[in-house]
């Protein structure tokens, strides 16, 4: 680049960006200049060339379904986790107070910590193996 | 979409009404999806981090201002997503996961067969050379050339100075040209 003119002032004059004096100016350098003429040849031409590239993109099918599910997703599960939880103390709370035999609470009661005991480790045991997935990255 | 209707759908997509999320969705879908693709090579890709991008402006509206226009916004997020995917590709080479697939050809109505012919191989020269360089400078020539922004609107999207977006071009385009060479091309 000559030492009258930047590579930024060059660059602003290709994409028409550059004020009227700063243009003037540049179109004195360029006259005297076949470099800057050559430069600005190759430049035109990339940026023609760019500018008209298009490509066989299908757009049939817009993501705004997908994007729609994963917003409103969090919601669902607050909900289905604050309905699920009420129902579950409310249930325990009707189940203290009822009137069987304490034998029978505590088998029932075994069998419900029993299956909560085994989804917990089950979610732990996923969880673990799925931070240490070296291909969780990898789309399939 | 109109400024003044784009504000107010992103006031109340702000507000959590996501039905008025749907209207931005589709109408930045569509060059979100052009930046992706351009970027990162792959349709399959570009969908991803498309989606992804959504969902991050979605979760980030509480703290956009609402006076600030929306797109350069949205391209940003979109943008710092697509680096995040070429991130995560460290252990494969960019080459291999660039979608060969994708039919590059140039837009508008040449008639000449001759010409045609001519100037999708030179598109296509171009599209390969575009793979050869750095990734920021493809992402400014993306930028610019295929998305059509302005300097302030790059400056805006790459958070960096308008002097910094000339000069980045310069380098980039001095890239292309070397790759260009790199590849014995005729080109233009």
């Amino acid at each position: 680049m000559t030492e009258h003119m930047s590579h930024e002032s060059l660059m602003r004059y290709l994409d028409g960006e550059a004020a009227p004096e700063e243009r003037a100016r540049i179109d004195a350098l360029v006259a005297e200049s076949t470099e800057l003429q050559r430069d600005l040849v190759l430049f035109r031409s990339m940026k023609n060339d760019l500018q008209s590239m298009t490509f066989g993109l299908a757009r049939d099918r817009s993501v705004w379904g997908t994007v729609h599910r994963r917003i409103t997703r969090p919601l669902g599960w607050i909900l289905l986790s604050v309905g699920f939880l009420t129902w579950i103390l409310y249930g325990s709370y009707l189940y203290i107070v009822s009137a069987i035999d304490a034998w029978e609470k505590l088998a029932t009661s075994a069998i419900g910590l029993g299956i909560l005991l085994l989804l917990g480790t089950v979610i732990y045991e996923r969880r673990k193996e799925w931070l240490t997935d070296p291909y969780r990255n990898v789309y399939r | 979409m109109q400024p003044e209707v784009e504000r107010e759908a992103v006031r109340m997509s702000k507000s959590g009404d996501a039905r008025s999320y749907e209207p931005l969705v589709r109408a930045y879908e569509g060059p979100g999806l052009r930046l992706a693709v351009d970027m990162l090579g792959s349709v399959d890709e570009a969908t991803d981090a498309l989606q992804d991008a959504f969902i991050k402006v979605w979760e980030s509206l509480h703290r956009f201002d609402i006076t600030r226009p929306f797109g350069p916004w949205f391209f940003q997020i979109l943008r710092n997503q697509c680096r995040d995917v070429i991130r995560s590709r460290q252990s494969r080479e960019r080459h291999e996961v660039r979608d060969e697939q994708i039919e590059v050809r140039p837009a508008g109505s040449l008639s000449n067969p001759a010409r045609i012919h001519e100037r999708t191989e030179a598109s296509a020269i171009l599209w390969r050379a575009l793979n050869r360089i750095a990734d920021e400078h493809r992402e400014i020539l993306v930028l610019k050339e295929l998305q059509g922004f302005r300097y302030s609107e790059i400056a805006d999207i790459l958070g960096i100075p308008e002097g910094t977006v000339a000069s980045r071009l310069y380098h980039a385009r001095d890239g292309l040209r070397e790759a260009l060479v790199s590849m014995n091309a005729e080109y233009p």
